[in-house]
C-alpha cells in the first residue's frame, strides 16, 4: 500500500508537470488541424478488456477463465480488427460461459457478502430492492452508464424470476448478473453522436462515449465510477474538466496495464500465442520461454515510458530491462527467482527491443534465423511500412537447398537480390534483418554460422552500421519511429485505420510529441485532449435498428428491446459501420 | 575391501576436518569480453569464467548393474511385502487379527526377521561385476570387477540390491526418486567447482555441495534439463548440506577426495522433509560445460538408510518394487563393508555407488546480485 500511494503521488505530480509544460507549449506551438472527425465505433471488448472491466469492478479474487477468439490484425492492429468484428455462435458460447463463472463467484458465499451492496429480506426468495440496488450500479460500471428504468425493470424481473424459480435469491441475482455479462452493451464498445454545441452543425462523441474512448484507451477497461460520475454532470465535456479526467487517468496505476495492452497489440506479440521452434534445434526454447520474452519487453516498455518517462525512441537503444530465470538461459546469464532489473553490459550486443528475445525469436523461422522476417517485422511494426508478400511464384528451392553452399545467411539470402521479382522487397528487409544475424532462431548470441565469422554490416535508408547496435541507433534516430507510434496510438485510441484524411492531424500530434521530449504520457495526453479525438464525422447517425423477432414477452426480450443501443445486436458488427 | 573398514576409517580421520565456507568471492569482470559463446564443447579446454562453475542434480539412482536375469538372479527376484503377506498367512480359513498380521509385519519393517527368510530365502546377484568405485585402493575376495575391467570395485550394497525389482531398471524407485528431486525444490543440491583454471585438466580445484533452492528448467521436449538455470543457495535451512572438498581434473574426468560425512536431500513423497547421509562420498564425474556425469560412491550407515527408507518410502510403495524393508536389512548386515563399530567390531556401513548427472547452473550466493554474477559469467 505504501509503494501504491508513492507511486501514485509521483505520477500525479509527473503528470501535474507535464500539463503544465504543454500548455506552455499549446500557446506557442501550432493549433490542431481542423479534422473531419471519424464515425462513432462500436468494438468488440478483447479478451483482456473483458477480463480487466470484471477485475476492476468486481475484485480480483474473481476469476475469469478462459481466452477468447481474437480479431483479425487490420492495418497492424487487433484493435482495428476488433472494430470490425462479429459474433460468432462460438465465440458467444465462450462468453456465456465464462459469464456464468464469473456471476457464480460474485453471488457465492465468499464474495456476496462485500460485492452485493445489500441483504435480502429472505435468501429463499426474490428481493426486487436489493436486486434492484445492485443491478443498477454493477450495470452502470459494466455497461459504461447508467441503465435506463426499463433496463433496471428487466433484469430485476429476471432475477425475480429465477430467484423464485431456483428459491434462491442470489441465485437469480446470479442468473440476472450472467445475462448482463452477455448482453451486446457490455460486450461491445458502443459510441454515440451528439451535436457539438461548441461549434455549431458539428458532431462529437457524447460524454458516455468519451468516458468509453478514454478509458479503453488509456486503460483497456470500462470507465469507473468516476469517470462515469464526470459523463453524467457534463463535465467530461468541458475543456477543464476533460484535462482533469485525462491527467487522473493518466496518473493512475491502471495506465500501466492500458499501455501493455497497446504495446502488445502494436508488437504483435498475440503471435507469441503460436510461436514454437524446433525442440531438437533450439531444446532451451520452451513455452515458459516464450511467455518470459514477451513479459519482458513489455516490461521493459512500461517501465521506460510510464515509471521513468523517457524517450520513446532510447527504448531502442537501451541497454536496462528486466530478466528472469527462464529467460536468463538465452541470455547466458544468470538471474534470481522473479523478475530483476538488468542492464546489458555496455559493449554487449544486447542493446534495445531488437536485441530483446521476443523480437529475435518471434521474427524468425522454428529452426533457424531470418533476416527477411527480421527485416520485414521491423519495417512495418516499428516504422509502419509495407512490404509487400512474397510473389506467388518465388522459387525457395536456392534458400532451401541444404547442399547448396552458403555459409551464413547473407549469401543465401543474396540469391533473392538475383531474382528481379525478389530483390525489390528484400532490399528493404535485408540490410536490416542481416543486422541481427549475431542472434540465431532463438535469440541467442552467436559470432559465427557454420564456423565463419558472420558480418553483421547493414543499413537503414541510407544509414550504415556495424552490427546491431549501429541498427539500434540508425533505428532510434529514424524520423518514422516516433511517427509510427503515433499513428498506431491514434488508431488504438480512436478507434479504427486512420486514412489519408488524417495525415494533417498526425503532423500535428509529431509535432507535439517531438516538442515534449517523444515522452508517451505527453502525446497520450495530447491525444486525449484534443478535438479530433471526439469528433464525429459530418452527417453520421446511427444505423437503422433491425427489427426484431416477434417471439416471445419474456423478461430476456425485454432486456434486449430496451438496451441503451438501437445497434446492438450481436451477429453482426460490420452494418454499423457502412 | 576385507569387510574390515578401518584402512577407510585411518584414511578419512587423516583427512581435515572441513568448514563451510559459506560465500565464495566471484571474480568480477566488470564489462570485459561481454559476448558469450553459448557454452560449446569449443569451451572445454578453457577456464570456466571466474575460475568457477556449478551443477545441479538432474537424475540418480543406485548403481546397479543388469545381465540376463535368468543368470544375474538364477532364483528370481526377491519378493516384496505382498507376495511375503501372502506365504506367511495364506488363506487359508485361519482367524487372524489385524495386529497378528498387517502391523506385524509393519513392526518387523525395523528389525531383522529370521522367520520371514525362512518362507521366502533372500535372492542376490550372481557374478563378479558392478558399477561402482575402489573405494579403499585395495582389491579384496568381495570386490567386484567394473565392466570396463577394473578390479576393486566396492559396492556391497550391489549384492543386497541386485536382485530387489525396485533397485532395477524396470523398477519405480529410479522413477519416483527423480520425479520427487524434481517436485520438490527441497531436494535441489547443487555443487560449485571454484578455482578451477582448466575444465580439462587441473591439479587441484575445490567442490563445495550446497542446497539450491530454485526448480530445474525443463527442455523444449519435456524430457531433459537444460544448463544455464540459476540457483540461489539456502543459507537458511541448508546449511547442514554445505560441505567441501579437494578435488583434480585429468582428462575432463573429476575425482574428488572423500567427504568424511555429507547429507544429500532427499524428500520423498508429500515433501517431507529428508535427506540421505553417506560416509566417504567422492564423486568420479566426466565434466563439460554443460553438465557433470558419472559416479558418486561411499558408504552408508545401514541403521540410517533403513530408517530414511521406512520413514521416507512406506510399505505401500515399496510394495510396488518388490522391497521387504525387513528382509533387505538382514543382508544390509551381512554384507555391510565399512565403519566397525568401536566396541563389537561389527560394521555398520555398506558401501555403495549412484550413477548421477548433473547440468550447468549459475550459482547465486546471498551476497551477489544478478548483475555481479552475470558480470562473471561473462568471459
Amino acid at each position: 500500500m505504501h509503494l501504491f500511494v508513492i507511486t501514485l503521488v509521483r505520477r500525479t505530480m509527473v503528470y501535474l508537470l507535464v500539463a503544465a509544460t504543454l500548455v506552455g507549449c499549446s500557446e506557442s506551438g501550432p493549433a490542431e488541424p481542423e479534422t473531419q472527425g471519424a464515425q462513432p465505433r462500436m468494438r468488440l471488448v478483447t479478451t483482456d478488456q473483458y477480463v480487466n472491466t470484471l477485475m476492476y469492478v468486481f475484485g480480483s479474487s474473481v476469476h475469469t477463465q478462459g481466452e477468447f477468439s481474437p480479431a483479425e490484425r487490420t492495418e497492424g492492429l487487433l484493435a482495428n480488427g476488433a472494430a470490425v468484428a462479429g459474433v460468432s455462435a462460438s465465440l458467444l458460447e465462450q462468453f456465456q460461459r465464462t459469464a456464468a463463472s464469473v456471476a457464480a463467484q460474485v453471488v457465492d458465499e465468499g464474495h456476496r457478502h462485500y460485492l452485493i451492496p445489500c441483504k435480502p429480506a429472505s435468501e429463499d426468495a426474490a428481493d426486487n430492492v436489493c436486486a434492484t440496488e445492485f443491478l443498477s450500479k454493477t450495470g452502470r460500471l459494466l455497461f459504461g452508464r447508467a441503465l435506463n428504468d426499463a433496463e433496471i425493470t428487466a433484469y430485476v424481473a429476471s432475477a425475480e424470476t429465477a430467484a423464485e424459480s431456483l428459491e434462491d435469491f442470489y441465485r437469480g441475482l446470479a442468473t440476472a448478473l450472467e445475462g448482463m455479462l452477455i448482453s451486446p452493451d457490455f460486450l461491445f464498445v458502443l459510441e454515440n453522436a451528439e451535436p457539438d454545441p461548441r461549434t455549431p452543425g458539428k458532431l462529437r462523441l457524447d460524454a458516455y462515449s468519451v468516458a468509453s474512448r478514454l478509458s479503453y484507451f488509456f486503460w483497456n477497461a470500462s470507465p469507473d465510477a468516476e469517470l462515469l460520475d464526470a459523463a453524467e454532470s457534463g463535465e467530461l465535456q468541458t475543456e477543464d474538466g476533460l484535462a482533469r479526467a485525462v491527467d487522473r487517468m493518466l496518473a493512475s496505476p491502471r495506465l500501466d496495464s492500458g499501455m501493455r495492452a497497446f504495446f502488445d497489440d502494436m508488437f504483435a506479440f498475440d503471435d507469441f500465442n503460436t510461436l514454437s521452434k524446433d525442440p531438437l534445434i533450439y531444446p532451451t526454447f520452451t513455452s515458459v520461454t516464450a511467455v518470459a520474452a514477451r513479459e519482458q519487453t513489455l516490461r521493459t516498455v512500461i517501465n521506460h515510458l510510464i515509471n521513468n518517462e523517457e524517450d520513446y525512441r532510447d527504448l531502442f537503444t537501451t541497454r536496462s530491462t528486466f530478466i528472469s530465470p527462464e529467460l536468463a538461459v538465452l541470455y547466458d546469464m544468470p538471474a534470481p527467482s522473479g523478475w530483476t532489473p538488468y542492464t546489458f553490459p555496455p559493449d554487449s550486443l544486447r542493446a534495445g527491443l531488437l536485441t530483446h528475445v521476443s523480437f529475435l525469436a518471434l521474427h524468425a523461422h522454428p529452426g533457424r534465423s531470418s533476416p527477411t522476417l527480421r527485416g520485414k517485422a521491423l519495417r512495418e511494426l516499428l516504422l509502419c511500412q509495407h512490404v509487400p508478400p512474397p510473389p506467388p511464384d518465388v522459387d525457395f528451392s536456392v534458400i532451401m537447398d541444404a547442399n547448396a553452399h552458403y555459409p551464413t545467411q547473407r549469401e543465401r539470402v543474396a540469391a533473392h537480390l538475383e531474382n528481379p521479382s525478389c530483390a525489390g522487397c528484400h532490399r528493404v528487409t535485408d540490410p536490416t534483418g542481416l543486422s541481427l544475424e549475431n542472434f540465431n532462431g532463438e535469440g541467442r548470441v552467436r559470432l559465427r554460422e557454420n564456423n565463419v565469422l558472420i558480418d553483421a554490416t547493414g543499413d537503414l535508408d541510407g544509414v550504415k552500421f556495424e552490427n546491431v547496435v549501429g541498427l539500434g541507433q540508425a533505428l532510434r534516430n529514424n524520423t518514422a519511429l516516433p511517427a509510427c507510434l503515433v499513428q498506431r496510438l491514434y488508431s488504438y485510441g480512436s478507434g479504427g485505420p486512420t486514412g489519408a484524411q488524417d495525415n494533417q492531424l498526425l503532423e500535428y500530434f509529431n509535432e507535439r510529441f517531438a516538442a515534449g521530449g517523444y515522452r508517451l504520457p505527453n502525446l497520450l495526453r495530447t491525444i486525449g485532449l484534443s478535438e479530433s479525438f471526439s469528433r464525429v464525422k459530418d452527417g453520421w447517425s446511427p444505423a437503422p435498428m433491425e427489427p426484431e423477432p416477434d417471439v416471445d414477452n419474456s423478461p430476456e426480450q425485454h432486456i434486449a428491446s430496451n438496451t441503451h443501443n438501437a445497434e446492438p445486436t450481436v451477429q453482426s458488427v460490420e452494418g454499423v459501420k457502412k | 575391501m576385507n569387510n574390515s573398514g578401518k584402512y577407510l576409517q585411518s584414511r578419512l580421520s587423516n583427512i581435515s576436518r572441513i568448514l563451510p565456507r559459506i560465500a565464495v568471492a566471484a571474480t568480477l569482470l566488470t564489462g570485459s569480453g561481454t559476448i558469450l559463446l553459448s557454452g560449446s564443447d569449443a569451451a572445454l579446454a578453457e577456464a570456466p569464467p571466474g575460475g568457477r562453475i556449478g551443477y545441479v542434480l538432474t537424475n540418480r539412482m543406485y548403481a546397479v548393474y543388469e545381465t540376463d536375469e535368468s543368470v544375474q538372479c538364477p532364483d528370481g527376484l526377491n519378493l516384496g511385502p505382498r507376495e511375503l503377506f501372502a506365504k506367511r498367512f495364506p488363506d487359508d480359513g485361519t482367524k487372524r487379527t489385524v495386529v497378528e498380521t498387517q502391523l506385524k509385519l509393519e513392526g518387523e519393517n525395523w528389525h531383522s526377521n529370521a522367520e520371514e527368510n525362512l518362507v521366502a530365502p533372500y535372492r542376490e546377484p550372481q557374478g563378479n561385476i558392478s558399477y561402482g568405485l575402489n573405494l579403499d585402493g585395495q582389491t579384496g575376495p568381495n570386490d567386484f570387477q567394473s565392466p570396463d575391467g577394473e578390479d576393486g570395485i566396492d559396492n556391497q550394497f550391489y549384492r543386497v540390491v541386485g536382485c530387489t525389482n525396485n533397485y532395477m531398471k524396470a523398477g519405480s524407485l529410479r522413477h519416483f526418486v527423480n520425479v520427487f528431486m524434481v517436485q520438490y525444490n527441497s531436494n535441489r543440491w547443487v555443487f560449485e567447482l571454484t578455482g578451477v583454471d582448466d575444465l580439462t585438466n587441473d591439479d587441484e580445484v575445490t567442490l563445495t555441495t550446497y542446497r539450491g533452492r530454485d526448480p530445474l528448467l525443463a527442455d523444449a521436449t519435456g524430457e531433459g534439463y537444460i544448463p544455464g538455470g540459476t540457483q540461489r543457495i539456502d543459507m537458511r535451512w541448508g546449511k547442514e548440506f554445505i560441505m567441501q572438498i579437494q578435488g583434480k581434473i585429468v582428462d575432463g574426468i573429476l575425482t574428488t577426495e572423500p567427504i568424511e560425512h555429507i547429507k544429500v536431500p532427499a524428500s520423498s513423497t508429500f515433501n517431507t522433509n529428508g535427506y540421505e547421509s553417506y560416509l566417504g562420498l567422492r564423486f568420479q564425474l566426466a565434466l563439460t560445460p554443460k553438465a557433470a556425469k558419472g559416479t558418486m560412491a561411499g558408504f552408508m550407515d545401514i541403521d540410517k538408510f533403513r530408517h530414511w527408507r521406512n520413514t521416507t518410502w512406506s510399505t505401500h510403495h515399496q510394495s510396488y518394487g518388490q522391497e521387504s524393508a525387513s528382509s533387505m536389512y538382514s543382508a544390509l548386515h551381512r554384507h555391510a563393508d565399512g565403519y566397525p563399530d568401536a566396541v563389537t567390531g561389527q560394521n555398520t556401513a555398506i558401501s555403495m555407488a549412484q550413477e548421477v548427472t548433473f547440468v550447468q547452473t549459475y550459482i547465486m550466493h546471498p551476497s551477489e546480485k544478478t548483475n555481479q554474477v552475470a558480470a562473471a559469467s561473462l568471459n
